[in-house]
């Protein structure tokens, strides 16, 4: 029965109280097959937010600076929008966590709502499909091209930040290719740029049309001749499976395992899909060390949060101002290499926060969060937030309905860490003042989300 | 007895009740708190484009380089016949003057890397380009090169989040970017005692590291927030983040905290296009914070016994680009400000800008020779069992 939870914790966000219901009995091949299907059903473009029409060159520097506030809050609700999919049962859990692992992968400052949303639906497009269709994609894609100024990348005067990031980053690794190789790839990708209105356009008069040698082949190439040589290499496929059972499995990797999963992936074409199942059909990805071992990302733990508690916050901005608190905000990674993860999402203040959230979120305390610094922003003093928010705390109580405190206790243990044994409940009751059922199962849930094992999934 | 069990023992439970003279007597710090030496990193993060910031005003080939985006000769606040600090640096250009600045030109390492988090990480872990270490250099020596360094605050980075060069295998530094709210986030009774009454060898390992991380914070938090309240500063920092940042340093240091180690961020210093405005902004944040800072040490009789070491993660390179701005380069230069400094000025000669290597700087220090001179001459440490062997000391403590 934990197999269903840990599968959908992984692969997902978490089961609500009425999933967990629903599906605790399925057998696994029933719960993997429901993921991708559910996932094939889902609209795959979204619109969230409203959009602003393409700069103008006139525009002066009042209009500019009004015009990047409304950006930024434009991209904000992109992002509470997300998240919100992230959260909810209603959603495909499995095409929202993996295009969260492609936006990590992929990485990429977001600064205009309609880039972001662009890249966003370019993602969850490919998300489950063929890496060398989002690969290409991601290489024509307006936020990637200015970000790592491909605009700038010219047949006069070749711009290397794409081309090294493509395969350092994206495809292969560090020590798999020369700098040389890095040169000319730059090469090919010149002229692979984007119009004022924000559209990927190729710019053939910037385009260098000359023989190229990548690879130790020689060829007029072009930047999709150039992805298709990466993908050619074994190393290509071994890398992105190597980052999914990292993402997926464990931190610590058994190499064999990867060897194996990325001759699947490599033989199925890149189908990405493919190698996913190979992992969740699996027996090994139930067994015991791969089982609550992973420290859950910020969103991870927000959307899992949002999910158990169908958390409702009276200002959409303090889900905004807690993943930047916790180091990890939607379309806002730190750099092109993404969310490091693992261990690095903890250090001794984001741990507080996280071991704090629920308490704040029962009570509505005031949470003072200090955000990581905007480059525009003159000052960054501390700000404080009233993290006020319901919670609905009905399905807990229909999932623990007609049992003795002791039941209870361990039935919504085995809900929200199901991979720790051995609690003391005595020691729960000790800080536990209520005594009526409803404010016992409210008690009991706010304590549980507070341990450290409820980080772990 | 450990800490934690007096701590239990005493029944002292509530960080609350915890004060600043206790625990400086459990971390073996005199009464009077703070001993010995301090150190200041600041980084600026981004790779600053050390040759608009040390401006070689006379080299033609620097112009020709830079045709656009070379700072004009008039502009330069020049120092001596070849260098000049940009315009931008007033503040630090005045520190300059009165002998309370080192400069080294060409700090790098061989075979450089011009990926951001790979040279970063290079800086960060004293390592060679082709090697892969996973704690940072002030972590290792936190980890076994310092006398009385168990408590995680003695490395403090003023940040939300830690760095890798403070992370080490056994300790730690600790990250906090206000003593206020990390107060009130250790102020959970039910966390406190989770803590009290977990074993560490009943949890994984991630989850140990979890439970272990939060009874320190635990433990750190109220020592912390009652030394921030000691002092106020009245200098004059910058209405910046980053000033604000150095102000808080500035306070804690007065008020005699056991911490040895600040480290402190500057963000932004990637240009690769329309450089000029963006990289002024924040030279003119650092020069002015550097200079508040340095006052407010000075009347406060700490100068002497502190050394800020500013550094970035390369330089760029010496031609410009396409877009006004630069790419990512290989050596550049670093600061050591403080009142202890053996020769304050130019450590050694400006960039060679006729002998480059693929158009970029050769390196002339390594910076692991910078690291080998403030471990041995500023924290009294052994720099061989910190960064390796064959790093000699510079003659600039």
């Amino acid at each position: 029965m934990d197999k269903i939870q840990h599968l959908f914790q992984r692969a997902g966000f978490g089961l609500s109280p009425a999933e967990w219901q629903e599906k605790k009995d399925w057998s696994v091949q029933q719960a993997v097959d429901y993921l991708f299907a559910e996932a094939r059903q889902s609209p795959v473009r979204i619109t969230t937010a409203q959009m602003l029409p393409a700069p103008s060159r006139t525009m002066d520097k009042t209009a500019r600076e009004e015009r990047k506030k409304m950006e930024r809050q434009l991209v904000g609700q992109q992002n509470i929008a997300w998240i919100k999919r992230m959260a909810s049962p209603k959603e495909s859990a499995l095409l929202e966590r993996m295009s969260l692992f492609w936006h990590g992968h992929f990485a990429c400052q977001n600064r205009l709502s309609k880039l972001a949303q662009a890249q966003l639906n370019a993602i969850r497009e490919h998300a489950l499909g063929n890496f060398r269709d989002l690969l290409l994609a991601m290489a024509r894609d307006v936020s990637m091209i200015r970000f790592l100024n491909n605009q700038q990348n010219r047949k006069q005067k070749p711009n290397e930040n794409f081309a090294r990031e493509l395969m350092e980053l994206f495809t292969l690794g560090r020590g798999h290719y020369t700098e040389q190789d890095i040169k000319e790839a730059a090469r090919a990708f010149t002229g692979w740029s984007s119009n004022l209105e924000g559209n990927f356009v190729f710019r053939q008069r910037q385009h260098d049309f000359g023989p190229k040698t990548f690879f130790g082949k020689t060829g007029n190439f072009n930047g999709e001749d150039i992805i298709d040589l990466i993908l050619e290499k074994e190393e290509c496929a071994r890398f992105i499976t190597r980052k999914i059972y990292r993402y997926f499995v464990n931190e610590k990797v058994d190499e064999d395992l990867v060897d194996q999963l990325s001759q699947t992936f490599y033989q199925s074409g890149y189908n990405i899909t493919t190698l996913l199942r190979a992992i969740f059909e699996s027996d090994w990805f139930y067994q015991s060390q791969n089982r609550g071992t992973k420290i859950k990302s910020p969103v991870d733990l927000i959307a899992g949060m949002m999910r158990s508690l169908e958390v409702n916050f009276e200002q959409v901005k303090a889900l905004f101002f807690i993943q930047k608190a916790l180091g990890q905000t939607l379309f806002s990674p730190p750099n092109v290499a993404g969310w490091p993860g693992d261990k690095a999402w903890i250090d001794n203040s984001t741990l507080m926060l996280r071991l704090n959230l629920a308490t704040y979120l029962f009570t509505s305390a005031d949470v003072n969060l200090r955000a990581k610094a905007e480059l525009e922003a003159k000052d960054r003093g501390a700000a404080t937030r009233k993290l006020k928010a319901t919670v609905n705390l009905q399905p807990l109580f229909d999932l623990t309905r007609g049992l003795s405190e002791d039941a209870t206790f361990q039935r919504l243990a085995a809900y929200f860490v199901p991979h720790h044994t051995g609690l003391d409940k005595q020691l729960f009751d000790r800080y536990i003042p209520a005594r009526t059922r409803e404010e016992y199962v409210r008690w009991v849930t706010m304590r549980l989300m507070s341990l450290p094992e409820y980080q772990m999934c | 007895m450990k800490r934690r069990e007096f701590i239990k023992s005493s029944g002292l439970a509530s960080t609350a009740m915890l004060v600043p003279s206790f625990l400086h007597a459990f971390s073996g710090q005199s009464a009077t708190g703070r001993n010995g030496k301090t150190l200041v990193i600041v980084q600026l993060s981004g790779g600053n484009d050390g040759l608009n910031t040390v401006v070689p005003y006379r080299n033609d080939i620097y112009y020709s380089s830079r045709p656009t985006l070379g700072i004009k000769r008039e502009e330069v606040l020049r120092v001596n016949d070849e260098l000049g600090f940009n315009s931008a640096l007033a503040g630090l250009q005045s520190l300059y003057d009165e002998g309370l600045v080192s400069i080294l030109n060409s700090v790098g390492y061989p075979n450089p890397d011009r990926s951001h988090f790979r040279s970063m990480d290079i800086w960060h872990t004293a390592s060679d380009s082709s090697e892969y270490l996973s704690t940072g250099w002030l972590g290792r020596y936190l980890d076994s090169a310092c006398q009385n360094c168990h408590l995680p605050y003695h490395a403090l980075e003023v940040d939300d989040s830690l760095s890798l060069a403070l992370k080490g295998h056994r300790r730690s530094g600790f990250a906090m970017s206000n003593p206020k709210q990390l107060k009130k986030t250790t102020d959970n009774r039910f966390l406190q005692a989770i803590g009290q009454a977990s074993k560490e060898e009943e949890h994984e390992a991630q989850v140990a590291y979890l439970y272990k991380t939060m009874i320190n914070t635990q433990s750190s938090a109220a020592y912390l927030y009652e030394q921030s309240r000691v002092f106020t500063s009245r200098a004059d920092y910058p209405q910046t983040a980053f000033g604000q940042d150095l102000k808080q340093i500035a306070e804690l240091m007065t008020a005699e905290t056991a911490t040895k180690i600040y480290y402190v961020n500057l963000t932004g210093f990637d240009t690769h296009a329309n450089q000029k405005n963006q990289q002024e902004r924040l030279l003119r944040q650092y020069g002015e914070g550097m200079k508040a800072f340095v006052a407010d040490l000075k009347a406060n009789g700490l100068l002497n016994d502190t050394l800020i070491m500013t550094f970035s993660e390369f330089g760029r390179r010496v031609k410009q680009n396409a877009s006004n701005g630069t790419d990512h380069g290989t050596a550049n230069n670093l600061f050591l400000i403080g009142g202890g400094l053996q020769q304050p000025g130019f450590y050694n000669d400006a960039p060679d800008l006729s002998a480059l290597d693929n158009g970029d700087l050769i390196y002339d220090i390594d910076f692991r020779s910078v690291y080998a001179t403030i471990l041995e001459r500023w924290l009294e440490a052994d720099a061989p069992s910190v960064i390796g062997k064959g790093f000699a000391p510079l003659a600039l403590l």
